[in-house]
């Protein structure tokens, strides 16, 4: 009888672990999913798909900057307002689809015919065929374990990338670039390397008002306190390298004391 | 016949002077248009060497930000919107970073 009722438990107790681990652990996005962000401003309002956009194809070809700064997409997604009379008038993803750049987004003479070229971007839930495959296009390139798979950082050292960093009539002339210095995190584990944190590395892509003072608002070393926890949940670096840029996950890209 | 000479003359200067105006209207807001963006670019070309700037220099540079966004605050129309907002938040990420770059000069001092 007790057997019986020990056995009875023990059921009960791995049915609730197995249950409680499908609860809370997310899944890790594979190579090809990873950065992608899905926009539905007013898409399902319209009766269209909401948008998929990949990260990995767009940062091969722009800089964060470029897309964060001059074209005004916000860091975080849906938070932009986009709307189709935006895209058609040159603004946002129109900015660069407009039928010379690349193919045009929202235009009025869409419709039923040419429906397909809507489904290119407005393709959640669709099985739409892309015009670049993930793994033809990073073919060859630099490896990384985690996020893309890709060493983003490398590839544009070994010239498989080159960023665009201006588009005439939407960029502005800005004088040349002045690195602040590089500076040191003290980490709060004892025994876990420090963080020397690169500017350099990080404006090159970025500027200074991608991070400042949006993302990091304090104006002196050690002012703003954070913690893993907090990156976790898409604050400070976590705003990139929780989605887009390396994961959180690869301790050694940071917590290095010399620069990686 | 006089009369009717004079009327037409009358007419046809009216005409004139209210296309005429129209013309130097329209030029005038195209005009006017690609002076605030020129000025949007002055006012925020030096965002990548804020540091660089001094404590004057700074505020200068935020208080043009300031009488700009009031420009830019009246674009209306279904392309003035998107402009305003485009530009609205443009303008805000350049002036917070001078602001920004003027809090830790002044700290520092």
């Amino acid at each position: 009888m007790k057997k019986t009722f020990f056995l009875a438990g023990l059921f009960v107790l791995i049915i609730g672990i197995a249950f409680a681990q499908t609860g809370v652990k997310k899944r890790r996005p594979l190579p090809f999913e990873y950065g992608r962000v899905v926009i539905d401003n007013y898409s399902k309002r319209y009766r269209l798909a909401p948008v998929v956009f990949d990260h990995w194809l767009h940062r091969a070809k722009f800089t964060c900057r470029l897309c964060h700064v001059d074209i005004g997409f916000a860091m975080k997604a849906n938070e932009t307002d986009i709307r189709a009379v935006d895209n058609k008038n040159g603004y946002y993803c129109g900015s660069c689809h407009n039928g010379k750049a690349a193919f045009s987004s929202c235009r009025d003479d869409f419709g039923e015919k040419n429906f397909g070229t809507c489904t290119i971007c407005h393709s959640e839930g669709k099985d739409v065929k892309k015009k670049y495959d993930f793994r033809e296009f990073v073919k060859g390139w630099p490896k990384e374990r985690l996020g893309n798979g890709v060493d983003w950082e490398k590839a544009e050292r070994l010239g498989e990338i080159k960023p665009v960093d201006f588009i005439e009539g939407i960029s502005i002339k800005r004088d040349k670039f002045v690195d602040p210095p590089d500076f040191e995190l003290k980490a709060k584990v004892l025994g876990m390397p420090d963080i020397i944190f690169s500017h350099q590395k990080h404006t090159v892509w970025n500027g200074c008002e991608v991070c400042h003072p949006e993302i990091f608002v304090g104006i002196k070393k050690g002012m703003t306190k954070y913690s893993m926890v907090e990156l976790y949940e898409g604050k400070y670096c976590g705003v990139c390298h929780n989605n887009v840029a390396f994961p959180l996950l690869d301790c050694q890209r940071c917590h290095t004391e010399n620069i990686q | 016949m006089k009369i009717f000479v004079l009327y037409a003359f009358i007419i046809l200067v009216s005409l004139g002077l209210s296309h005429g105006s129209s013309l130097v209207g329209t030029l005038g807001n195209a005009y006017g248009q690609e002076e605030w963006k020129q000025e949007y670019a002055d006012a925020c070309a030096k965002t990548q060497n804020a540091m660089l700037l001094t404590i004057n220099e700074l505020k200068e540079h935020i208080e043009r930000c300031d009488t700009l966004q009031e420009r830019i605050s009246e674009l209306d129309g279904l392309e003035g919107g998107t402009a305003r907002k485009v530009y609205g938040k443009r303008l805000k990420m350049c002036r917070d970073l001078y602001e920004f770059t003027l809090n830790y000069k002044e700290k520092k001092e």
